[in-house]
């Protein structure tokens, strides 16, 4: 479609830029500064309304820059979801530096809109402009405690590790034009199908078209930055990046993978074995992610070391091509999204009260905060993937589809050993609220929108655990990629 | 496919050899003598340098340098705006000035927050490694 019909397709992303500058301007007029949060807010559910009423069918967009289909609007949701709980509780995280809150939350939209366009990216030129203009929000949010010396760190280690990462996938996306003569991805595959003789070339700008997404997902060996950036970053925007870009990542990589190295008929493009390569990472970056998270003493360490072996438990799936993987994966970020945006908000009411986020802050919590370390413990079951919760259903749907294509059964394997293992720091927490005492007894008061933010994030984990089928009836129906 | 980088390779070879052959007539050529003083200066009919390049740099010159690039940005669009202007009509003008909008709010923000002067008055130090910097500040007028 031409540019300007494309934005008939495009209002959700043109609200949420109004949305970004009028905020911008809202901040800086002393009368309506207070306002800008709730303003936000409105906008958010503004965004949310117009993306529920765009048609369903899938088109491209901008001479195929981009595209709009009901793939893309499934990622869009998780998105909005993501970042609406994130701006309703920065401000009550006490660590956050409130002189700067307006910033946070302007930033945090402008990396839900670079979210939006990398989860309907068709285009090399626009998969890395949406790649950057995620990353470069995220550098300055994790930096945004200015006078916090962790914080620096992360956003330093963040914007190193980003700028090597995007360099070296450049770098395959300048082989992949070399090749084809053309930035589109599937005229990238058509060239790719015609391919005789060595594929030496195809593996190479596919192992760096690897690194830039690996390192967006905190796959291992693409992950030394995930711990340092999730402990020093402001816990709000932790909780954001484990789930929303993490997502988006995995949006990419189902398209450019499905749309570019495969012909379509199940098979891998050029007979390039990049699948045995995707299982080999996935089972080291499980086992690496809940390995190293034994030992953890720091929550936000731990959860950033869990954020990785589920960035594995997905990535499983991958390598059998086929429409039931995406499915699995999209069903998987449903619950992924409410127990991890969960535990991170327990987290941050839990340091609310002892100013650190050290595991021995939390013992005794069942005894002083039953409500609280209840949540918590849905939500580390739930993470674990045990029954009756939606953690176990996600699980559940990606172990089936190896099993289902009979293909990496190795894999499974890993993954549920994995996952016996998950269960022994997950229960570390548990250990600490419910079978150790504390001198300190005095109950935690968490503000009631954070304590109704967990409630709410705790509702669809438990419900999905027991009635999951209208989820993944929209799951079956976003399957139409363009 | 391959030899479709035959002139790549022919381009970076010839390259190669040109950066050499400069090399080697340079050595054959040159003086042999006469390489002190004025010729060894960084600018041998300018100022004389004081001290090393090396030195910290206040960090307000960095953000002086932004908010220059967000003007020098602005006017170097508006310069192919302007030539084909006539041949594009209201659409242009529509895309130029939402365009402008937007750095116009940048401009609000950079104004508001004091970075357009040298001296910040308005800065507050949250907690952390500053915090005593600010007490220190408020005590000394």
């Amino acid at each position: 479609m031409s540019n300007l019909l494309s934005l008939s397709d495009y209002l959700p992303e043109m609200i949420l830029l109004g949305v970004i500058l009028i905020a911008i301007v809202m901040d800086l007029v002393p009368a309506t500064k207070r306002f800008t949060k709730g303003f936000i807010l409105v906008g958010l559910i503004l965004v949310a309304a117009f993306l529920y009423q765009g048609d369903t069918s899938a088109s491209s967009l901008f001479m195929g820059m981009s595209a709009h289909d009901p793939f893309g609007t499934f990622f869009k949701w998780l998105f909005i979801i993501a970042t609406f709980f994130v701006v309703l509780i920065a401000k009550y995280d006490d660590g956050m530096d409130q002189s700067i809150a307006a910033e946070f939350n302007i930033l945090l939209l402008i990396v839900m809109f670079g979210l939006f366009l990398m989860a309907t990216a068709t285009n090399l030129v626009m998969v890395y402009l949406a790649i950057e203009t995620v990353s470069i929000s995220s550098y300055i949010l994790a930096g945004m405690l200015r006078n916090d010396i962790k914080s620096n760190e992360a956003s330093l280690k963040y914007v190193i590790f980003g700028a090597f990462a995007s360099g070296l996938m450049l770098y395959g996306f300048s082989w992949l034009y070399g090749l084809s003569g053309s930035t589109d991805l599937t005229i990238i595959r058509d060239v790719l199908m015609t391919q005789e003789g060595p594929v030496f070339v195809v593996y190479i700008s596919i192992l760096m078209v690897l690194v830039g997404i690996g390192y967006k997902l905190s796959m291992v060996p693409f992950h030394y930055w995930t711990p340092d950036v999730y402990e020093g970053a402001p816990t709000p925007l932790t909780a954001y990046l484990s789930v929303a870009p993490k997502a988006a990542g995995l949006a990419l990589m189902i398209r450019f993978f499905t749309m570019t190295f495969t012909d379509g008929a199940g098979e891998t493009v050029a007979n390039v074995d990049w699948t045995v390569l995707i299982a080999v990472l996935s089972a080291i970056t499980m086992t690496v992610g809940n390995l190293l998270a034994l030992r953890q003493e720091n929550v936000k360490r731990l959860f950033a070391f869990s954020s990785i072996a589920h960035a594995g438990y997905m990535l499983m799936v991958i390598p059998v091509i086929s429409t039931d993987s995406s499915a699995a994966i999209m069903f998987y970020l449903v619950p992924y999204l409410f127990m991890n945006l969960g535990a991170f908000f327990v987290a941050i009411a839990v340091s609310n009260h002892t100013g650190s986020y050290d595991l021995a802050g939390w013992k005794g919590l069942g005894k002083r905060t039953p409500l609280l370390a209840a949540l918590m413990v849905i939500f580390l079951v739930s993470l674990t993937g045990l029954p009756p919760t939606a953690g176990f259903i996600g699980k559940v749907y990606l172990f089936s589809v190896l099993i289902k294509h009979q293909q990496f059964y190795w894999l499974a394997v890993v993954a549920v050993i994995n996952s016996v293992i998950a269960l022994f720091y997950y229960f570390r927490i548990v250990r600490e609220m419910y079978f150790t005492d504390s001198d300190d007894t005095e109950p935690l008061r968490p503000h009631p929108i954070l304590t109704w933010s967990i409630i709410s994030c705790v509702i669809p984990v438990l419900v999905l655990g027991l009635y999951w089928s209208p989820v993944i009836d929209w799951v079956t129906a976003s399957l139409k990629m363009f | 496919m391959y030899q479709n980088f035959a002139p790549i390779i022919i381009f970076v070879t010839i390259g190669l050899l040109l950066a050499g052959a400069l090399f080697i007539v340079q050595s054959l050529i040159s003086p042999k003598f006469n390489k002190g003083g004025e010729k060894l200066a960084t600018y041998e009919c300018g100022e004389v340098p004081e001290g090393s390049a090396w030195i910290k740099f206040n960090i307000r010159f960095y953000v002086i340098a932004l908010v220059f690039i967000i003007f020098d940005v602005e006017v170097i669009f508006l310069y192919p705006w302007a030539v084909v202007y006539k041949s594009l009509g209201l659409v242009a003008f529509v895309e130029m000035m939402i365009f402008l909008l937007i750095l116009v709010a940048g401009f609000a923000y950079v104004w508001v927050k004091d970075d357009l002067n040298w001296v910040k008055l308005s800065v507050k130090y949250g907690k952390g490694r500053y915090s005593e910097l600010a007490a220190k500040e408020e005590s000394s007028p």
